[in-house]
């Protein structure tokens, strides 16, 4: 028996040049936020808790909450907007296909009665407004002529609509029926977000041009601007107001958060800039979205760090943490004074989880190249990408303390360190194997067949290469050299992963044809087959620290774990553990297993054994 | 209009069934002698004969050690369960064991001959064809058995 334990959960995707819109609900202070196909939720007392819906079959842009908590509404790239339940098991109430491009900004009416949908149309409406339950439209947009980044609905009666957009223009519209009123060309630059205070009295415009104007939230006539002295010093992503109307926050491309105090007559004067800290002066800094909810005030990096402060104590340093925001291909469990777990996205993001208290530091990297292996030893980790290069990289708590790249010629496929023996570490490429001792290459093997994974014993006494055509050869290691010492036969498809058990008794196997095995390491005879139960190729193994389960992980979202005393049938499953494929695994302990996948997600599940 | 077309079956071998195989069946059907049957193709005689049967104390896991790895078989076992409305019931099931590792002129031989052996044996229930282990798990049985 298998059950989620923790989820340590992606940040939001971002793109340079674009803000975020994010959102949340003040009653059970959650917020929403999409990463890939996933829509988010996270309450913001306890970043562990998270909910996560996947059934967008595109890649999720903006959810919103409706007024009243129970209903979101999430749109997609393909200009689909599902509304689904908030609670249990998410339960979808409609699904609409509102516009023909993505959808960038979405907005529920203040009784949760019509919802406004804006984004890009391809040429033909990139606005739309239609009753949630029906889907009939309730108005006529028309005024702009490039992608609409943002809209918003006035909360209170006599009801308007805002959008604004790449054509740099703000367009209202009065209804409902809701028609084209007028259109103001303030800004110079693309306008990122427009939002309704809460009392409806006015509504402020941010843009790229690095100003926000306020105007009147019934005539639509200007009122003001943000005071340009002290302003942003970079586009203007994004914008939130405090649940008084009294005060708004921006965000901006000049890594900062500023918060303003609004006047009556509409200007905005500046209040406190608030800087992140922990800062590595990179464009990861650069704020993408924010969002005021209750006392909360939430940033959003492009690094994807998300800084929490406090509104009525705004000089407290804030509450952050982070994450992942592509697949996280692969995962180590690291046992120290701490056990702790490292996780690589295939980005170059390499990231320290803490079990029971989640995100623990983002490794900071001089170089970041991508990852594709990884594999990591006490206070060293050796990763490898899709260049000619291994990156050798030792930490210390946060920091690289060293960081070097070497070259070896030819693109690495699999790697293996054998820690005990000195600082040995073999790593594949097409057709053979490349000895690295202390970080230099001492020699390069051609071994002949077009090799795919390769494990090593810790002492680097004994290897085994996996071949493309599924063979096992096992190697004995002298000095610099491999003595070929059995070929062993059973897989039908190349081999993807290899490891051998913690006590050095057995290894196993699996491969593309979604098969593992388990062999017994002295005798060469299979201990455990049959272990044919995904439905597609196997990506990662992990032993047990008591060497007695093996866990496989799949493209086919599935985790198996097996015992390796009992046959094969006996196994506990996990279905669906990540959307889009199961990339790392790893034991914490003899009852935890960790995975991670391709939703930049890290779950811990418990086992009970039967 | 030609009907002959619409039901015309796949292609036949023209294997024969011993007698032998047809009475053991009835043996495991009538008077619950056997708890499983397995047959092979023995080409010598061109016919389906018995292989191996076992007594009914036998296990489903006994039932599955005794077909190869590599080799095609036919089998039936007889599968006794206890529904949702707690009613005891029995239902025999066919087997066609083609696993892939086994040779491709057996799978041939085998998958040609099984229409043929299936209409000698009246009173299967359910019909499970399987390519390696995970298919002929006793989950496939119990969801199949209703």
């Amino acid at each position: 028996m298998m059950e989620l334990s923790e989820t340590y959960a992606c940040v939001p995707s971002t793109e340079r040049g674009r803000g975020i819109l994010i959102s949340g609900d003040s009653k059970s202070d959650t917020i929403l936020y999409t990463n890939g196909r996933s829509v988010v939720m996270l309450d913001l007392n306890n970043p562990l808790k998270v909910s996560i819906y996947g059934e967008h079959a595109y890649p999720a842009t903006v959810a919103r909450y409706s007024p009243n908590g129970e209903w979101i509404a999430s749109g997609d790239v393909s200009g689909t907007v599902r509304i689904w339940g908030a609670y249990n098991d998410h339960v979808l109430k409609k699904e609409f296909k509102v516009l023909a491009g993505r959808i960038d900004d979405l907005q529920w009416s203040a009784d949760g009665l019509r919802i406004v949908a804006s984004g890009d149309g391809k040429g033909k409406s990139l606005v739309r407004a239609f009753m949630w339950d029906s889907g009939s439209n309730v108005g006529e947009f028309d005024g702009h002529s490039r992608r609409v980044l943002s809209c918003a609905i006035k909360p209170t009666r006599p009801f308007r609509i805002v959008t604004c957009g790449e054509d740099f223009l703000v367009n209202f519209y009065e209804g409902p029926p809701f028609k084209f009123k007028l259109s103001s060309r303030e800004h110079s630059n693309f306008v990122n977000c427009v939002r309704f205070a809460p009392d409806g009295s006015k509504f402020i415009t941010v843009s790229s041009d690095k100003k926000g104007i306020i105007y009147d939230g019934k005539t639509c006539e200007k009122l003001g601007e943000l005071s340009p002295e002290d302003g942003h010093k970079g586009s203007i992503y994004a914008v939130s107001w405090s649940p008084d109307g009294k005060q708004v926050i921006t965000v901006s491309a000049d890594k900062s958060a500023k918060v303003w105090d609004m006047s009556e007559n509409g200007s905005g004067t500046l209040n406190t800039t608030l800087n992140c800290p922990g800062s590595s002066g990179g464009v990861d800094d650069m704020l993408v979205g924010c969002l005021w909810q209750n006392d909360h005030i939430v940033t959003v990096s492009l690094g994807g760090t998300i800084s929490i402060f406090s509104a009525s104590d705004l000089d407290k340093s804030p509450f952050q943490f982070s994450g992942h925001m592509k697949n996280v291909s692969s995962l180590a469990v690291l046992k120290g004074n701490t056990d702790y777990i490292l996780s690589g996205s295939y980005d170059g993001l390499i990231c320290k989880w803490m079990l029971g208290r989640g995100f623990s530091g983002k490794l900071q990297r001089t170089q970041n190249t991508q990852i594709k292996c990884f594999a990591a030893h006490e206070e060293e980790i050796v990763t490898s990408g899709y260049d000619n290069m291994i990156s050798r990289i030792s930490y210390k708590d946060d920091q690289c303390t060293n960081e070097e790249a070497i070259d070896i010629g030819n693109q690495p496929k699999d790697l293996s360190l054998a820690p005990l023996s000195p600082d040995l570490l073999l790593v594949t490429f097409e057709s053979g194997v490349v000895f690295l001792r202390d970080g230099k290459v001492v020699s390069t093997i051609n071994l002949g067949f077009t090799v795919t994974a390769l494990a090593v014993t810790p002492d680097g006494t004994e290897a085994i290469v996996g071949g493309q055509d599924g063979k096992l050869h096992l190697y004995s290691v002298s000095g610099d050299s491999l003595t070929e010492e059995a070929v062993l036969e059973k897989h039908r498809g190349a081999i993807s992963v290899i490891r051998y058990s913690p006590d050095l008794s057995m290894f196993a196997s699996a491969d593309l044809n979604r098969e593992a095995v388990v062999w017994d390491r002295v005798s060469r005879e299979m201990k455990l087959k049959n272990m044919l139960y995904h439905s597609a190729r196997i990506n990662c193994l992990a032993w047990s620290p008591n060497s007695s389960m093996v866990a496989t992980g799949s493209l086919d979202t599935c985790v198996i774990v097996y015992e390796v005393d009992k046959p094969a049938s006996s196994r506990m499953t996990i279905k669906g553990a990540h959307l889009g494929g199961v990339y790392g695994l790893g034991f914490a302990d003899d009852s935890h297993v960790v995975s991670s996948g391709e939703d930049a997600c890290i779950r811990v599940w418990s086992l009970t054994p039967q | 209009m030609s009907f002959r077309s619409l039901s015309r079956p796949n292609a036949r071998s023209g294997m024969g069934v011993a007698d032998e195989s047809k009475t053991t069946f009835h043996e495991l059907q009538r008077k619950k002698t056997h708890r499983y049957v397995v047959f092979r193709i023995d080409e010598s005689k061109n016919e389906v004969v018995v292989e191996k049967t076992g007594n009914p104390a036998e296990s489903y896991d006994d039932f599955l050690a005794s077909l190869p790895d590599n080799d095609c078989r036919y089998a039936v076992y007889d599968f006794d369960f206890v529904t949702s409305e707690n009613c005891q019931k029995s239902k025999i099931f066919f087997f066609a064991w083609s696993p892939e590792t086994s040779h491709i002129r057996a799978k041939m031989l085998y998958s040609t001959s099984k229409e043929q052996f299936r209409r000698e044996l009246h009173g299967i229930h359910y019909e499970i064809q399987a390519t390696d282990s995970t298919e002929v798990d006793l989950e496939v049985l119990r969801e199949r058995a209703n």
